[in-house]
């Protein structure tokens, strides 16, 4: 689904990506691991086209995303990728239903009635029903998050990216986020993330670690038992701390 | 303090743009308000040595016939209030009979008089100040026409009557402190008494103009009383010296008033940026206060450190503003140093920028020190938890279907921010004001309808007969010829007197009262009507603003020892003659008529220009001038520093316009960092997102302009009614030019937004999510 080929990045004079190369297939769960300052939250922007690129390209069901216009770009966000942030991100002065749909009332792909009826479906999935009308700042931390899964998944997207969403929710809140992102992957829906926490990574099939710019190692998991442990052993390899 | 000014330093080059944007209009600010200051000064140092130099009259009777000197002797021996007299002899030439580059003056409202140097007071001064001095075959040029012809030492002036030609040099250009203005209707040229004698034996006609000086004390009220008591000789206008204070404060003060009211609307809008872009950046900065206070840093020294900028800028642009008033300042005082020199009172110049400058600085240090103490009053918590964050703005509601995305959500979000578009809205305001005041003032003033602010209906052309032996049969002849022009569609005539009347102290004065059918050419009362019964009498606004009078009011007149009661019928608005005269159905005596006045309109399809061509040659002794021609000319010089106090004006209000843009931009977006990178990661793209940032100044600009137009023609009324009330019209009815108004100069305000959105949201392209992400 997706191909990285040689991706590098820099800001001024820094690498902070060398030289990148790994693929993505439809219905993967990816996670990026790394130490603080490592380029992971680099590479997950730079791989969704948010951010530009140095050198290399990635090529997006085979169409190559980093040369695209930006407004070309924005569309193809737009359509075809979800995102999530670590602090759930959201416009103020929208409430919490009007942000979920907002991405599939400008996408225009679907009639208004069928988007505020996902929109509502989503938000029952995640068991956020009753906060439609509340401002983003009158939501907890977890329910927050969820409802900008749901805004991410507005548009059926064909991958979602993730960038530390849990970072900033308590353990329960993790949780519940984690299982959500579990039964939507086992639903065919492709996931990237990014996170520090081995319990995040556990929930992936496979993991890239970042060092220094570059992908020190990538490890996929094929059965969900002892996942966790095999993880922790393998990121023990890297001398990672959480 | 090396600490201080280094930090200060980098915060500059870290908000380049909005730091430089708020020094400009600092120095804006201090550049206006020191130049008006500078215009000031200079008005006043010039007219203070120009007058002490000319020694102008304090009483000044023109007089055309015959007259009697040792009347005028015995006059002035018996009333020792007098200081001082003259009786200057000048000698009237037609307008027809001067040339300048083989054009007459024809085309000119001015009465010309030639006369040779006075005596003792009243002296015609050369352009360095000094008393004027030509030999036989010189002249002494009024610097009015330097101005309005472009006449310059060197050119020639050639005078004709008949066979008898005779070529003048112009030796210098006169300064007349009595007749300088453009306001004031004669004008003196200096010959020498050899050349005015030749000159007087072909052509002219004498006048005389009655000169006095007063004693400390006198009024110049009692002089005119006992000189028309006396029955002294009067067939010509008198003006007093305040009267003429008053014209040369209008034509050269009007100018420094407005700069120093659009300076004070500067510095207004310049706190207003202050205080909202000192709240935004002090938002950004509460975290790094939180930490100060928490670390232990005094708040005295937290206040320093923040306010050190504002000083530091202000400062800087004090100097910069202070060192740019002296041209500016010069410029706009062009006409006054032309007009009357250099004055000699070289401290007020300097001296009142300084004081304006040290003001401004001192207004906006301590209004940052409050904002400032204000916001590091917070606690540590409160600082550090950021404010900014959990305020709540409210929300908008999207439509159920979006059916234009941009516009919803700019629209939408503006609702929800509008308090942050406050400063913006009124900057917008006040720009959109500061473009149409002076434009509207000035179209106002070149209107021929500003007429009706002469005390007369609006008509096309002038005619005066005046101060003249034989002036009833210039009128009968006059009247005769307009009688079968069937080029001419309604004529009337007016007469011209005095009467006395009793004023508010119970002392009797002189009025001047215009007789004649005033329905022909009606004109808008104040209050109340024209005078329809003979016992009715209308009152200019001065006038009975002076005598206390209204509307109903009695008011007794004698008029040929005869005492009359009389019942105020109306105020109307009058500027000429000092605004005190008066309209009454008064049977004056055809010897005790002063002027007589023709205003008539021509048919349609006539033009205007041809008519007073042709009448100029039929009605040779009388004075034709277009009403066009006359407002121009009586309130030219005002007229043309009015361009350029509008070009000014137009220029620094569209810089403003472009600089708040570019700040508040810069502010908005650097505070919607986060929003802006949200929007981009969830479809919008860049060029949507600077759509909707200009969409939203946009409609902040459109409502600004609606309400700065709006306020331009009501309190620019009451503004310029209040310019023009100590002449004699309080209550002026702005002209819009609506193509100017109302499409060229919104037009052009949109389109130089337009351009500074597109220039200064283009860093919206660099605003990415990444950067709210902390790895």
């Amino acid at each position: 689904m997706i191909k990285v080929e040689n991706l590098s990045k820099s800001f001024k004079n820094t690498e902070v990506l060398h030289d990148i190369s790994f693929k993505i297939n439809k219905g993967d769960f990816t996670a990026i691991m790394g130490p603080s300052g490592s380029g992971k939250s680099t590479l997950l922007y730079s791989i969704s086209g948010m951010d530009g690129i140095s050198d290399g390209r990635v090529l997006f069901e085979g169409t190559d995303i980093s040369h695209m216009q930006e407004g070309e770009l924005s569309l193809f966000r737009l359509n075809k990728m979800g995102f999530v942030f670590q602090n759930a991100q959201m416009l103020k002065n929208l409430s919490i239903f009007d942000n979920i749909t907002l991405p599939g009332l400008v996408a225009k792909k679907e009639s208004a009635d069928k988007i505020r009826k996902r929109a509502s479906e989503l938000m029952k999935r995640m068991e956020i029903e009753g906060i439609e009308n509340r401002d983003i700042r009158e939501v907890s931390g977890g329910q927050l998050q969820r409802a900008s899964i749901c805004r991410a998944m507005i548009n059926k997207p064909e991958i979602l990216f993730l960038d530390e969403p849990t970072g900033a929710l308590n353990s329960s809140a993790t949780d519940q986020v984690l299982s959500i992102l579990e039964d939507l992957n086992n639903e065919g829906m492709t996931i990237m993330t990014v996170t520090h926490d081995p319990r995040v990574a556990s929930r992936a099939k496979k993991v890239l670690y970042i060092r220094d710019g570059q992908i020190a190692g990538c490890k996929e998991f094929s059965d969900d038992e002892g996942r966790e442990r095999e993880l922790d052993k393998w990121l023990r390899g890297f001398q990672f701390s959480a | 303090m090396k600490l201080l000014i280094k930090l200060v330093l980098k915060d500059f080059k870290r908000n380049k743009a909005v730091t430089t944007a708020l020094t400009v209009f600092l120095f804006l600010s201090a550049l206006l308000m020191a130049g008006g200051l500078r215009v000031t000064g200079t008005i006043m140092s010039s007219l203070s040595s120009f007058n002490e130099l000319a020694i102008p009259p304090e009483y000044l009777q023109m007089h055309k016939g015959e007259f009697d000197e040792e009347e005028f002797e015995s006059f002035v021996k018996e009333h020792d209030y007098i200081e001082d007299s003259l009786a200057v002899r000048m000698l009237n030439i037609r307008n027809a009979n001067i040339v300048y580059k083989g054009e007459t003056l024809e085309r000119c409202l001015m009465d010309n008089g030639f006369i040779v140097q006075n005596e003792g007071f009243d002296l015609l001064l050369n352009m360095d100040n000094e008393i004027a001095i030509v030999k036989d075959g010189e002249v002494g040029v009024p610097v009015y026409y330097a101005e309005e012809l472009g006449i310059k030492k060197g050119d020639v002036i050639t005078l004709h009557e008949g066979d008898y030609h005779k070529d003048l040099v112009v030796a210098t250009l006169i300064r007349d402190a009595s007749m300088n203005a453009a306001l004031t209707s004669s004008k003196r040229f200096l010959v020498s008494s050899q050349d005015i004698k030749e000159i007087s034996s072909h052509m002219g006609e004498w006048e005389y103009s009655l000169e006095f000086l007063l004693k400390d004390g006198a009024s110049s009220a009692t002089l005119e009383r006992d000189y028309m008591e006396a029955e002294m000789p009067s067939n010509g206008v008198a003006v007093t010296g305040k009267l003429v204070s008053v014209m040369n404060n209008l034509s050269y003060g009007l100018v420094a008033a407005i700069i120093i009211a659009i300076s004070i609307l500067l510095i207004i809008i310049a706190v207003l940026c202050l205080s909202y872009i000192i709240r935004a950046t002090m938002a950004e900065e509460n975290f790094a206060v939180g930490e100060m206070k928490a670390i232990g840093f005094p708040k005295e020294e937290i206040l320093r450190l923040y306010q050190m900028k504002y000083v530091m800028l202000s400062l800087l642009a004090g100097v910069f503003g202070f060192v740019a008033c002296v041209p500016f300042g010069d410029f706009f005082a062009s006409s006054v140093i032309m007009y009357c020199g250099h004055g000699t009172v070289e401290w007020m110049k300097w001296v009142y920028p300084m004081l304006g400058i040290v003001l401004l600085c001192l207004f906006v240090i301590l209004g940052c020190r409050r904002i400032i103490k204000r916001n590091i009053k917070n606690t540590v918590v409160e600082l550090m938890h950021g404010e900014e964050n959990t305020k709540k703005e409210g929300h908008y509601t999207l439509p159920y279907a979006l059916e234009n995305r941009n516009l919803t959500v700019a629209l939408g979000e503006l609702k929800c921010k509008w308090k942050e578009y406050t400063v913006i809205f009124f900057v917008f305001v006040f720009s959109s004001f500061l473009i149409l005041l002076p434009m509207n003032m000035k179209n106002t003033i070149e209107n021929p309808s500003f007429i009706s602010y002469m005390g007369v209906g609006e008509s096309d052309i002038r005619i005066d007969i005046q101060y003249s032996d034989k002036l009833k049969e210039q009128k009968d002849a006059v009247m005769s010829y307009l009688k079968d022009d069937d080029e001419i569609k309604k004529y009337a005539l007016y007469k011209t007197g005095y009467v006395q009347f009793e004023n508010s102290n119970g002392q009797w004065e002189y009025i001047r009262v215009q007789s004649g059918d005033e329905s022909v050419f009606p004109l808008e009362y104040l209050e109340g009507n024209e005078p329809y019964n003979m016992n009715e009498i209308a009152l200019s606004y001065l006038e009975a603003s002076e005598s206390g009078k209204k509307v109903g009011d009695t008011m007794k007149v004698v008029y040929k020892g005869k005492e009359l009661s009389f019942t105020v019928s109306g105020i109307y608005q009058d500027i000429t003659y000092g605004g005190k005269t008066a309209k009454a159905d008064t049977a004056f005596d055809d010897n005790d008529v002063e002027v007589y006045i023709v205003y008539l309109d021509v048919e349609e399809g006539v033009s205007i220009d041809k008519k007073t061509d042709e009448l100029r040659k039929i009605l040779q002794d009388s004075k034709i001038t277009p009403v066009r021609e006359f407002v121009s000319q009586t309130l030219g010089g005002i007229a043309d520093n009015m361009t350029l106090v509008e070009g000014a004006a137009a220029a620094i209000s569209l810089l403003l316009i472009m600089l708040i843009t570019v700040m508040i931009l810069k502010l908005i977006t650097a505070r919607e960092h986060s929003a802006i990178a949200v929007k981009k990661a969830i479809g919008f793209s860049s060029r949507d997102i600077r759509i909707q940032l200009g969409i939203r100044i946009l409609v902040i600009q459109f409502a600004a302009i609606i309400a700065g137009t709006i306020l331009a023609n009501t309190l620019g009324e009451t503004v310029f009614g209040l310019m023009l009330s100590s002449m004699g019209a309080s209550k002026i009815t702005m002209l819009v030019e609506p193509f100017w108004a109302y499409v060229i100069s919104p037009a052009v305000q949109i389109v130089l937004v337009l351009i500074t959105v597109t220039v200064g949201t283009k860093v919206v392209k660099n605003y990415h999510i990444r950067d709210q992400i902390m790895e």
